[in-house]
């Protein structure tokens, strides 16, 4: 027996533990993300045929998502010349079914690699026999597995269904595969840039996915089959694979491509840097306080401020792009059920930006949900301990961070609809517009109020529970987006915060369901600040 | 004098396991009270109730005359706690961290803070992830010590602290203590308490066990001799109250009970003494002999294990 050196290859040693203990650290969440992602997708491919019964029924479809508008929602539209349910749906909703599954990657990734970096677990790991590249593999790893079971399940229900063909079915999957693992790429990336993970998180699903719907949207709105600049997104790739029409399985290598360059672009990033640390360097900062830091709302902004910065101008950005959009937004030969998400024919552009009022709504529902969680975060982080150890309450602590989190959804919702009717009025020349579409931003804050007021009180009650406020949220949005479509009954909608406030700018405001909303909001979050005063605090 | 922290059977349970079984802790006003025991013995559990982040299970704790779970806000005014495991804000700098927590307090004096940043030689403007445990333990040290608290509760705050910062830290607390002002010290370094400490509590799975000066809880435990003696000394070994009796080098050792002290004295009178010290037991032998029967108990399963 000789003495032997440090194994090759040790740089990835300890991979193969790591991705079974990410594993069952994930025991709950992954199956719990995999099966509702799959019960989605079941969902529409059973629902269209229903909701849309007849042939006939199909193709007048054709001139609300053939248009620009639909484009951009939807993506390329290669179904035109064959509308049949086979190649309508996937080109329809198959967008939305990777958006979800790239939410997923991301938020692996980040919970698998920065968050335990920041909480320090990764040190302890990583003085272990780990290589220096076991944690990174095994998050990328474990992400592969995630979207590979996604893509499968996706596969199997596809084939199972008599309206898919299966080679279309296997290339559709297989999109939904590449793309998760390109985005899990690309978060690979992001989580070596900063070391907070709240920003990591935030720059990937924001400025990395946000920016790639947007691009494709943009981009798709040209052309029926897309423009150039639609292949600059990642989230594009899938859908030009035109599943059950051209069956082309190539621009998936942009995918596969995208993500092994990503990955490795974090690999050799990850080289680079310090455990623990991000690549960018922290600057020396204030030797003392500014004289506002020293209250518990203080405070909350502190930690709020930036994100609420970056949130208001990605939904800026959103927003004007979306608002330019309302000209194209003609009233055609739409099928009645799309006719009414949009609020009917008489005025559909005022329609369509009533709509993006409740999109916007929801998607700043998210920001509520995030806040929160960051709160919990604070709470089992230890940083909740020292201050509620000096002379601030449970009441002022949880309280100060509501009221942050809703003065933020009030400053993205304000100028998300700014920058939506400054779009809207520039191309439809009605400057008047910008008032209105803020005005009818405004007007939907309360339901994200509400969505904040669940995550409180799950706060409050139930800790662990706290992430459960994403139901709320999800909920909204399918009902918002597809409840018209599904002929849902009426308290299904009821039961959807986000659908009770008028749809200014086509409505007239009404000050009954936002006094309504705004109690509900206040009573949950009174509900989740008895259960505060109440609880053990979570400290370990 | 009254007491500034009075619990008595304070129970608390996580789940199966129980935290504290059981707890009468009392702190005299003006007082240093050492807090010892070992990891998951139920020190930071027992602040963490006193501050009202736990509440109890079962019995009553008093804090300042108030209640800690009703009446925090009120009692956290005049109360200043250094965690264990100081945790900080990643993008807040130590500056501003300590100026919060002070705020949040009730405010700090700015002239006594900036001695003490300077005291501990503690780069302020530092962002708080790219501080070491010892600096983010300085920080949550500073915010406190700056304060005008009538009480501090203190979590084992100088175990990621070098030396000089731990004399710094004795001499803080000596002023303190001048001052009129009552500490509970948890910790593991027992000379600190043993220099600092008026009176000790040992806590032992959830309950004090022993508590009192070091020197009534000296009383408790053996002195160890160490004689010369011209006529040989191996009858001692056979007296009441003598243990671990050896002979090396023409010396003998052993160690003597508290009452029993006087009469191994007069029987080596008899044997012709050369030379003769005494020590008195030392702190960590007395944590040792509370734990003793716990470590007897591990070896055992240990050896049951073996076989």
């Amino acid at each position: 027996m000789t003495a032997t050196g440090p194994a090759r290859g040790g740089t990835l040693a300890g991979t193969g533990s790591l991705v079974r203990f990410m594993l069952r650290r994930d025991r709950v969440k992954l199956p719990s993300w995999i099966l509702g992602i799959s019960a989605f997708w079941l969902y529409y491919t059973r629902l269209v045929p229903q909701a849309y019964p007849t042939q006939s029924d199909l193709d007048a479809i054709v001139s609300m998502m053939g248009g620009p508008a639909g484009r951009m929602w939807t993506g390329p539209t290669y179904f035109l010349d064959n509308m049949t349910y086979e190649t309508f749906i996937p080109a329809a909703y198959g967008g939305y079914l990777i958006l979800v599954i790239v939410l997923m990657s991301i938020l692996v990734m980040v919970r698998h690699t920065r968050v335990e970096e920041q909480t320090g677990r990764a040190e302890l790991v990583r003085a272990s026999v780990v290589g220096r590249h076991a944690p990174l593999t095994a998050a990328l790893v474990v992400a592969l597995i995630a979207n590979g079971v996604v893509a499968a399940l996706v596969a199997l229900m596809m084939i199972a269904d008599p309206i898919f063909a299966t080679a279309g079915s296997l290339l559709f999957a297989a999109g939904c595969f590449t793309t998760g693992l390109a985005f899990a790429g690309l978060t690979a990336v992001i989580v070596q840039v900063t070391e907070y993970s709240r920003t990591a998180t935030s720059l990937a699903a924001g400025a990395g996915l946000g920016l790639a719907f947007l691009i494709k949207g943009l981009g798709d709105m040209g052309h029926e089959h897309g423009t150039l600049l639609s292949w600059f997104s990642p989230m594009a790739w899938p859908q030009q694979t035109a599943p059950f029409v051209l069956d082309r399985w190539w621009p998936l290598a942009l995918s596969l491509a995208f993500a092994v360059v990503t990955a490795a672009l974090g690999y050799a990033l990850s080289a680079r840097r310090d455990v623990g640390a991000g690549l960018v360097a922290p600057r020396a900062g204030k030797a003392r306080g500014a004289w506002w830091l020293g209250t518990p709302i203080g405070l909350a902004w502190r930690l709020e401020r930036r994100a609420i910065m970056w949130w208001a101008l990605g939904l800026g950005l959103l927003g004007m792009a979306m608002g330019a959009f309302a000209e194209r937004a003609v009233p055609g030969e739409m099928p009645e059920a799309l006719l009414q998400v949009l609020g009917g024919a008489e005025d559909i552009a005022a329609g369509y930006l009533a709509y993006m009022g409740i999109f916007m709504a929801t998607i700043v529902a998210i920001y509520a949900v995030l806040a929160m969680q960051g709160m919990r975060a604070e709470e089992t982080g230890g940083r909740g301990e020292p201050v509620l150890s000096t002379a601030v309450s449970r009441w002022s602590w949880l309280g100060a961070n509501v009221l942050v989190g809703a003065i933020g959804v009030v400053i993205i919702m304000a100028v998300a609809g700014a920058a939506t009717g400054l779009g809207a009025a520039s191309a439809l020349g009605d400057n008047a517009l910008i008032w209105d579409v803020t005005a009818a931003h405004l007007n939907h804050v309360p339901p994200v109020l509400v969505v904040l007021g669940a995550a409180a009180l799950l706060f409050g009650l139930l800790p662990r529970a706290t992430g459960a406020a994403w139901a709320v949220v999800a909920y909204g949005f399918i009902v918002g987006t597809f409840g018209a479509l599904m002929d849902l009954p009426e308290v299904a909608f009821d039961l959807s915060p986000f659908e009770h406030a008028a749809r200014m700018p086509l409505e007239e405001f009404e000050l009954a369901p936002v006094v309504g909303l705004l109690a509900v909001a206040a009573a949950l979050t009174v509900a989740g600040l008895v259960g505060f005063r109440r609880r053990d605090l979570d400290v370990t | 004098m009254t007491n500034v922290i009075e619990t008595t059977g304070l129970v608390k349970d996580f789940g199966k396991v129980r935290a504290l079984d059981g707890l009468d802790l009392s702190v005299a006003t003006g007082e240093v009270h050492g807090f010892l025991g070992p990891n998951g013995a139920g020190k930071t559990t027992t602040i963490r109730v006193l501050l009202g982040l736990l509440h109890a299970d079962a019995g009553k704790a008093t804090l300042l005359g108030g209640d800690p779970w009703n009446d925090a806000v009120a009692l956290h005014r005049r109360i200043a706690y250094v965690p264990g495991d100081v945790e900080l804000w990643p993008n807040l700098t130590g500056g501003e961290a300590i100026d919060l927590l002070g705020r949040l307090r009730g405010g700090l004096d700015r002239a006594r803070r900036d001695e003490l940043v300077e005291r501990f030689d503690l780069d302020p403007t530092k962002k708080g992830r790219t501080y070491s445990k010892g600096n983010r333990q300085k920080v949550a040290l500073i915010s406190a010590l700056a304060s005008d608290a009538e009480l501090l509760l203190l979590d084992e705050p100088t175990a990621g602290l070098d030396p000089l910062m731990e004399a710094v830290f004795q001499e803080v607390i000596r002023a303190m203590k001048a001052e009129g002002r009552t500490v509970l010290l948890s910790s593991h370094i027992l000379a600190q308490v043993e220099v600092l400490a008026d009176r000790i509590s040992i806590i032992r799975l959830g309950k004090v066990v022993e508590s009192g000066t070091l020197r009534d809880l000296r009383h408790l435990t053996r002195t160890t001799f160490t004689v010369e003696t011209t006529r040989p000394a191996d009858a001692i070994a056979q007296l009441p109250g003598v243990f671990n009796y050896e002979f090396t080098d023409g010396q003998a050792r052993f160690d003597v009970d508290a009452e029993h002290v006087g009469s191994v004295v007069e029987a080596l009178a008899t044997l012709g003494v050369r030379a003769i010290t005494s020590r008195p037991p030392t702190l960590e032998q007395l944590l040792l002999r509370h734990y003793g029967d716990e470590m007897a108990v591990h070896n055992g399963e240990r050896a049951e294990v073996a076989r």
